[in-house]
């Protein structure tokens, strides 16, 4: 295949191109919420917290090969513990996360227990379990005085009075007013951060030796056990890490709309589904794959959410999407997945690796060149006439 | 010195019992190869020593009984198993399936590189290879590659089932040759299953001759294939 660029990896234009990308991605996030549109910044905070619950999805799913179709149930622990703490013992939304944090993990290992002993279909049915259970559990009766049961919880979210401190710089605020008129950037940024935090630790686990042996799992449990990685150990933390990150935007979730209910769609089976579709559709198994999925998904669902209206639907559209009464918008990203599996079952970051080739290809750098240290070092017990 | 010694090993897969009882030894600087017919059990006793499966009987490895050991503990302890079939990861490059061979080590990344190297210089077709991914190396390669990737543990003992599956005759020797020069030099204890009794023989310290799930002859492999009836029942020369 020709490329239109040809570049070295580690050379002086790819860390150009990098810095073109970081760039580009720094103007918008400064951009979005100092001068974008309210609706916009919220739409941005939804698509991070769907973000950072697919990355955490990812781990589990795309590094180490087990399916959760219960991540709804994180998400929903991290929306609850927030709520109930906030309004029951009156502590500060923002100190719930580490406690949200750490009790999904215990959730996720104690979960990780039998998904040690299945895979596969038998897996994806038991964490289909875990995922219908919560919502019933959260209305359970007995349990009402403390999770608000069918009715849910009022007044979870952050509370803006005239006491809080404003960061402003050089009279410039991109963080909102705090103290109460301006709020949607400041959640932007606690969204932004959560997938960032969430990036990164995904991030170290993948480059770690843990990560390897999550791939390694993953292809070959019983070679990785014989190279003696502790199966139970490994896929027990990896379940419980993965949980606990999702229940982080599930906590933002709470501070950010002010009342919790058990029946919010990314708290039943249709979240699990929805942050799995997203994984998917963004390319599973890679780090940024989560990432665009849940853009591209939720731009999706914002452009169609006015096509209930055949007026509102562009002319090109009108003849397919006129008689529909709900909004198509998870109907167009299904099709989406559908088509994309087709061309591309590694999603769309799996789709740029395929073609990006055309447009710029990036050369690794000469096999051996970075170890030649090493090999000084190496001990020389071998003798070269009996290389094989 | 005895490095291995198992009593009265059984071992199988859930209701059936496929090992009725195995008295083997290796000792330390010892080729011993485990000969059989198919399904005789020999894949079973390998995984039965590295802990892949339930077992029962006692298995001592250096004088410690390991045989309640989870499979990572056995390979902390030094016994390294290249899995029958390869068992390399796909997905993983060689260089990362030889990192993940060093899983157990705590030794620090510039040992552990050095040791990659090292491997490398013996099998240059993989250092061509090393970010390639293993799964698209050739069936051969990738037997190299499994070997490698089992030695980078340091082990005392090598568990080794079938290398030479699906290899070209002089890439078989090759490999054969490699073993033995780990052997002589640095004292490597080799446990090696190996459908090929011509070729194992002449390498080997000493066989074990196994049918259905038992021992049936043990010996030098002079004095095995020196009885008549063992040859033309077992060894096929
Ligand atoms: N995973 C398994 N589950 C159930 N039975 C098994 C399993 N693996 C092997 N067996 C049975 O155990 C017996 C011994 O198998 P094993 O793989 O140890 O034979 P082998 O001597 O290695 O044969 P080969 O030379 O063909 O590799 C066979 O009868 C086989 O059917
Ligand atoms: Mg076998």
């Amino acid at each position: 295949m020709k490329s239109l660029f040809t570049i070295k990896s580690g050379g002086a234009a790819s860390w150009a191109m990098r810095l073109a990308v970081a760039a580009v991605l720094a103007a918008l996030m400064l951009w979005v919420p100092t001068r974008g549109s309210d609706s916009l910044i919220e739409v941005c905070t939804t698509a991070f917290t769907l973000m950072a619950a697919a990355l955490s999805l990812n781990l589990l799913l795309g590094y180490a090969g087990q399916i959760s179709l219960g991540h709804s149930a994180f998400f929903g622990i991290g929306t609850y513990t927030t709520a109930v703490m906030v309004t029951r013992w009156g502590w500060s939304p923002f100190h719930t996360l580490p406690v949200a944090f750490v009790l999904a993990f215990v959730v996720g290992v104690l979960v990780s227990l039998p998904a040690l002993r299945i895979k596969g279909v038998y897996l994806a049915l038991v964490t289909l379990a875990l995922g219908m259970v919560f919502p019933q559990f959260i209305k359970w009766k007995k349990l009402s005085w403390l999770t608000g049961g069918a009715k849910g919880i009022n007044d979870t979210g952050f509370k803006f009075t005239k006491d809080n401190p404003t960061y402003e710089i050089f009279g410039w605020n991109p963080w909102g007013n705090l103290r109460g008129q301006n709020v949607k950037p400041f959640y932007f940024w606690v969204g932004a951060i959560i997938v960032l935090v969430v990036y990164l630790i995904c991030r170290g686990v993948v480059k770690s030796r843990v990560g390897r042996s999550l791939v390694a799992i993953r292809d070959n449990s019983t070679a990785a056990a014989v190279m003696g990685v502790n199966l139970p150990v490994t896929k027990g933390i990896v379940f419980g890490l993965s949980a606990a990150m999702c229940a982080l935007p599930g906590s933002l979730s709470a501070i950010r709309t002010g009342t919790v209910t058990a029946d919010t769609q990314l708290l039943t089976v249709a979240g699990s589904i929805t942050f799995l579709v997203i994984m998917v559709v963004g390319g599973a198994g890679s780090l940024w794959g989560p990432i665009i999925g849940a853009a591209v998904y939720q731009f999706i669902i914002e452009r169609t959410g006015g096509w209930t209206e055949p007026d509102a639907i562009p002319a090109l559209f009108r003849p397919f999407f006129g008689w529909s009464k709900t909004a198509p918008g998870g109907g167009l990203f299904a099709i989406a997945l559908i088509l994309l599996m087709f061309v591309a079952p590694l999603g769309l970051v799996g789709l740029w690796r395929q073609h990006s080739v055309r447009l710029c290809r990036v050369v690794p750098k000469p096999a051996g060149t970075t170890t030649i240290s090493v090999m000084a070092a190496a001990p020389a017990a071998v003798d070269e006439t009996h290389t094989a | 010195m005895t490095l291995l010694r198992t009593r009265g090993l059984t071992a199988g897969y859930g209701p059936v019992t496929v090992l009725h009882g195995l008295d083997l030894e290796v000792a330390e600087g010892e080729i011993v190869v485990i000969l059989g017919a198919n399904g005789a059990g020999k894949t079973t006793t390998m995984r039965a020593i590295s802990g892949t499966i339930p077992r029962a009987g006692s298995v001592e490895f250096e004088g410690h009984d390991v045989h309640k050991s989870a499979p990572d503990a056995i390979v902390r302890a030094g016994i390294a198993q290249v899995p029958q079939g390869r068992g390399t990861f796909p997905e993983l490059s060689v260089e990362d399936n030889l990192k993940v061979g060093a899983f157990v080590r705590r030794d620090g990344g510039g040992k552990i590189g050095a040791d990659a190297l090292r491997w490398f210089e013996v099998f240059p077709r993989l250092a061509e290879r090393r970010s390639q991914r293993a799964g698209s190396l050739s069936g051969g390669e990738q037997q190299m590659l499994a070997i490698a990737r089992a030695l980078m543990s340091r082990p005392k003992l090598l568990l080794c089932d079938e290398p030479s599956m699906g290899l070209a005759p002089l890439i078989t020797q090759e490999l054969f040759q490699v073993l033995e020069r780990l052997n002589k030099e640095e004292g490597l204890s080799v446990l090696l299953v190996e459908q090929n009794a011509n070729l194992a023989m002449h390498m080997a310290d000493r066989v074990y001759l196994l049918e259905t799930g038992r021992i049936v002859a043990s010996g030098s492999a002079a004095e095995l294939s020196a009885d008549d009836s063992i040859r033309k029942a077992y060894l096929g020369f």
